[in-house]
């Protein structure tokens, strides 16, 4: 009985969306309602199971896998993470989506990917887990594609992006499966090297994909524009985070050995560091409060596969403590843009500004967690974020310099967009702007909350959530709750904070507005020109494959005429030409059937004599 | 009583000549039912009538008669086309005494085919070859117009040809054998293979029947013949006269007497793959509708040859079987052809277009019968074709194989363009007035089409019980 418990978060989701889908339109409120009551008979009963240890396990398809699904410690903690962002999420959405199109399609996708969320962490074989994993991306696409006009494009461009890594994801979960014998993933334990690493590697692309890392994230800034917010401060700040994120770790400490030693290691935290940096100067160059937040999106999970990359256990659990920060505080950023996008009708920050009197709630709840994300003790975001300074430190100080440097770009970009959007002057047209409703600012108050917790209150998330994944063995005895040991990092932190503050002080000054505050930067000579490289899409490799499609297409359509040629003019030209001399031949004058007739019959009587 | 199949057609030949009132006018339903009794004769397989060997007539002349299952594929396809013929001609010759004369022209080929089927004798089948051109020639000049008289000239002069080469290979053997008999010529032709007497002896004879089936080069006769010829007529010859008389008598000659030596079986690949591609490529280009499906018979004689020339007995299955469905099909196509000479006027189909809206059943029929000769499955035409080509490759003819799959490409192509240009599409201005055929052509045409749907769709269930086919391959 308590076996067909586990199935309960994945069917709940999964029958109210089919109801809210078959739902009338004319029963709107009925959808929203059915979405909340789902979502928080989810977080219930995922509440509930919070501690157990359930196995599940059947024959599936008949060739002789199993279906199974696997509850402990690490699932149940990502599973309750997920199922309380899809209820708050949820909430913020019944006011949020209230007078949107596709609002059935809209809770239908939702509650598809929580239900496809809870069946990939649950899962126990790897053929169960790419079934909820390709199930997300259809529901992925779903979701773009209600947004506005131009939703379309990017829906394509995110479906392509993610199926291509999820086929490599594909082709490494049959690697493995060749390797070890089995699909069950509590029972894979490979070496790396070889083969090993081929398919460590396959994996881990799926993974830090749907993390969002570089290179496969230029759909999240294309999709932030164009895709309803509720669905950008679930899934790609908060879901795909934490999916990724709990796979990538998975096949780190459970499937293979990676240890600190090997190459993969370094090509991880390569990726990592690279990710931060790239992302953040790009997200501080943004004009747009949404695209602002979605490249930091992408800058973020760069602490993380950074942190688990080191393959040290300070580093994993700074990797680990920042994702379940970086739900939290980068969902909430997403809902106070929402807020604004709601109250103002707009997110681009040249329109906006002095919001801070208007939303005073919305601005706390950005000051809250815009300090959390940026580092500042002592809230959430610093913790980890030293932890995995304090991993990157002991494998190479050239990690630590771009992770620190990534928090200083970090810094200024968020009091750029603090001061763009809520200080300042206020625009004429948002004299009139009020609040957010409460059932908006009630998930934000509470995760803004959380992150104060998560906090001050350190030792509750790293002892009761994270330290158990690692395990006693890989802990040997210590414990990395509390404030960090190591103080001359958190000076150097400080210092780095510091030089951000006066940093942008010395740009508002230089140019006399928040928005401007980064200019000296962004124009800066050499930086400029790769600047307006990148937002013409040079370094996408989307759009660089989508060109090379484009030109392959040329020439496979230039050889394909050319077959066609030879068919169609070619073939019959040579048929036709043919038939005339033939009919030529065919003159009506009767001796020369005669001499044919005759040259036939010498023929015949030559062959036959000879 | 075999000789029932020359004997009847003659009594009824004098029947319709004798001079009482009303003789004339039962020809038809006579002659008409002389056909359906041999349709019977072979369908029902009467075990008192073919069971009966005494034979007074041919013990009278001491001839031997013998009937094998190729025969009845024969005798069934002359029963067949010959009562379709029969009833085209009813409808589309205006003319009475031209009714007539047809009918009695049409009784006296049909002795020599019926003859021709049953005969062992070198020497009797050249009296009966000369018998059935005979009438045909007139046939084909039937109503004394200019080209069909031109055409029947033709067919005339180089038929001289082919009796010549015939009569002199019969005088060889003679001189050989001492004796005209299959078993006599057979047996002293194995005998004294090597003798250069002996082969061209054999290679004289088989230009004759090369020169009545058309096979390229000896085919210039046959397109003016046909399309020249009365519609009635031209089913006669593309469906049995040239076939019983050129195609069945090499069957015959090379199966029974002359046996498959690889020199004869070189030359009739040859000779079929040759008819086959340039039967094909010559039709493309046709204006005429009746002068395309000439040559599409040139194309498709090739078939029935090539298997022949291979020699196993799946080919000669797949040989006899393509005869029998070619001459329906074909027959099915000259009616449709009929048809169209009656109702326009003319057969040139560049002055036709969109028809199937005026004529639904022409239009149908044609479609059925072209996708059936051009090897389209599930049709009649697609067994016939795949019998041969799989037996050309299991023997090792690779390069036969493709080509007879190949040219069904040209096949379709010709009939693909006809049927665009005469059926498909908008009616062409002026043909508004056209209407479909009587309800005998129709019935006709109809009755065709399900035979060729009928054998198609139940080829797979006769494959295994009909013993016809099965012990074809004796």
């Amino acid at each position: 009985m308590t076996q067909n418990l586990l199935f309960l978060p994945i069917i709940i989701p999964l029958a109210a969306a089919i109801i809210c889908i078959l739902t009338p339109r004319n029963l709107r409120p009925a959808q929203a309602m059915i979405a909340l009551a789902a979502t928080l008979i989810n977080l219930l009963i995922s509440a509930a199971l919070w501690g157990r240890q359930i196995s599940f396990s059947a024959p599936w398809l008949g060739i002789g896998f199993e279906f199974s699904l696997r509850l402990y410690h690490f699932s149940a903690f990502i599973m309750l993470s997920v199922a309380s962002f899809g209820f708050l999420v949820t909430l913020y959405s019944t006011v949020f989506m209230r007078d949107r199109n596709s609002l059935g399609q809209f809770y239908a996708y939702f509650l598809l990917t929580l239900s496809f969320a809870a069946g990939a962490v649950l899962a126990d074989n790897l053929l169960v887990l790419l079934l909820f994993w390709e199930g997300l991306l259809l529901a992925l696409f779903g979701m773009i594609i209600i947004g506005n006009k131009s939703a379309f494009k990017t829906a394509t461009k995110a479906f392509i992006i993610v199926g291509i890594t999820d086929l490599c994801m594909m082709t490494g979960i049959a690697l493995t499966g060749k390797l070890a014998g089995t699909l069950t993933m509590s029972q894979i334990n490979l070496p790396l090297g070889g083969l090993g690493s081929v398919a460590f590697i396959l994996l881990m692309i799926g993974a830090i994909s749907k993390g969002g890392a570089m290179p496969f994230h230029t759909w999240i800034p294309d999709a932030a524009v164009d895709a309803p917010l509720p669905f950008m401060a679930l899934v790609p700040a908060a879901l795909e985070k934490l999916l990724g994120i709990y796979f990538l770790t998975r096949i780190s400490l459970d499937l293979f050995q990676l240890n600190p030693g090997s190459w993969v290691s370094v090509l991880l935290m390569t990726i990592g560091a690279v990710t931060i940096i790239l992302a953040v100067m790009m997200a501080l160059v943004q004009k747009d409060y949404k695209r602002l937040l979605s490249y930091h999106a992408i800058s973020q999970v760069g602490y993380m596969i950074l942190g688990i990359g080191t393959a040290v256990p300070a580093g994993i659990i700074g990797g680990l403590f920042h994702m379940i920060n970086n739900a939290l505080y980068k969902s909430c950023l997403f809902l106070t843009g929402g807020s604004v996008e709601k109250q103002a009708g707009t997110t681009n920050l040249e329109e906006l500004g002095g919001l801070r009197s208007r939303m005073p709630v919305t601005f706390a709840c950005f000051v809250i967690t815009a300090l959390a994300i940026s580092g500042v003790p002592p809230f959430n975001g610093f913790f980890s974020r030293e932890l995995v300074y304090d991993g990157a430190l002991s494998r190479g100080c050239i990690f630590y310099v771009a992770a620190v440097a990534g928090s200083f770009f970090t810094a200024a970009s968020f009091l750029k967009l603090g001061h763009a959007a809520f200080l300042g002057k206020i625009n004429d047209k948002n004299k009139g702007v009020k609040e957010a409703s409460f059932a908006m600012l009630f998930p934000m108050m509470v995760i803004a909350l959380i992150c104060v917790l998560f906090g001050l209150y350190n030792y509750l998330p790293i002892n009761k959530l994270i330290q158990p994944v690692l395990g006693e063995a890989r802990l040997e005895g210590h414990d990395y709750s509390g404030f960090p040991h190591n103080i001359t990092l958190v000076l150097v932190t400080v210092i780095v904070l510091i030089g951000a503050l006066a940093n942008h002080i010395f740009g508002v000054k230089r140019t006399g507005a928040g928005l401007k505050a980064v200019d000296h930067i962004h124009y800066a000579p050499g930086l400029s020109q790769i600047y307006s490289m990148a937002e013409k899409r040079y370094f996408d490799p989307y759009e660089i494959g989508m060109k090379f499609a484009q030109f392959a297409a040329r020439i496979i359509w230039r050889i394909d005429r050319a077959i066609d040629w030879v068919y169609d003019s070619l073939l019959t030209g040579a048929a036709h030409a043919f038939s005339k001399v033939i009919r030529g031949m065919h003159t009506g004058y009767y001796p020369v059937y005669i001499a044919w007739s005759i040259l036939g019959t010498a023929a015949v009587l030559l062959f036959a004599l000879k | 009583m075999l000789s029932l199949f020359i004997l009847l057609p003659f009594f009824c030949l004098i029947a319709v000549n004798l001079p009482v009132k009303g003789a004339r006018r039962l020809a038809f339903w006579l002659t008409a039912s002389l056909f359906v009794l041999q349709i019977l004769a072979v369908l029902l397989h009467p075990s008192v009538f073919w069971g009966m060997k005494e034979d007074l007539f041919a013990n009278f002349f001491a001839i031997n008669f013998s009937v094998n299952n190729l025969s009845l594929v024969i005798f069934l396809t002359i029963g067949i086309v010959g009562l379709v013929s029969l009833i085209i001609g009813k409808y589309t010759l205006a003319n009475r005494p031209d009714r007539f004369h047809f009918t009695n022209l049409l009784l006296t080929a049909l002795i020599g085919m019926n003859a021709l089927a049953l005969l062992t004798d070198l020497f009797s089948m050249y009296v009966f070859i000369e018998v059935t051109a005979l009438s045909s020639f007139i046939l084909i000049a039937v109503q004394r117009e200019k080209t069909a008289l031109e055409g029947a000239f033709k067919y005339l002069i180089i038929s001289t040809i082919a009796s010549a080469l015939m009569l002199s290979s019969v005088a060889l053997i003679l001189l050989v054998s001492g004796s005209t008999s299959f078993d006599v010529v057979s047996a002293a032709l194995k005998a004294s293979s090597g003798s250069v007497f002996v082969k061209l002896a054999v290679a004289l004879f088989l230009c004759g029947p090369f020169i009545k089936s058309g096979l390229v080069p000896f085919h210039g006769w046959l397109p003016d013949a046909y399309s020249a010829a009365p519609s009635a007529v031209s089913v006669l010859l593309a469906g049995i006269i040239t076939k019983v008389s050129g195609v069945y008598v090499l069957m015959k000659l090379v199966m029974s007497v002359f046996g498959f030596t690889p020199v004869i079986r070189d030359i009739l690949m040859f000779a079929g793959a040759l008819s086959i591609v340039f039967g094909a490529l010559a039709a493309i280009g046709q204006k005429d509708f009746k002068r395309m499906l000439a040559y599409s018979s040139i194309s498709q004689v090739g078939y029935i040859i090539i298997g022949l020339g291979c020699g196993t007995k799946l080919a000669i299955a797949g040989a006899a079987l393509h005869f029998f469905n070619h001459a329906v099909f074909k027959s099915l196509l000259f009616t449709n052809a009929a048809v169209m000479e009656q109702k326009l006027g003319t057969v040139d189909m560049d002055k036709m277009g969109g028809l199937t809206s005026r004529m639904p059943f022409t239009g149908m029929t044609s479609l059925i019968a072209f996708l059936s000769t051009a090897g389209i499955p599930p049709l009649s035409g697609f067994w016939s074709k795949l019998l041969i080509v799989v037996a050309l490759w299991t023997s090792g003819m690779h390069g036969y194989a493709a080509i007879a799959l190949l040219a069904s490409v040209l096949t379709l192509a010709y009939f693909l363009s006809m049927q665009r240009r005469v059926f498909f599409g908008k009616l062409r201005p002026g043909l508004e007035a056209v209407q479909e055929a009587g309800t005998g052509l129709v019935i006709t045409q109809v009755a065709l089409a399900l035979v060729i749907l009928g054998v198609g769709l139940g080829f797979p269930f006769m494959l295994k019980t009909l013993a016809p086919l099965k012990n074809i391959l004796w």
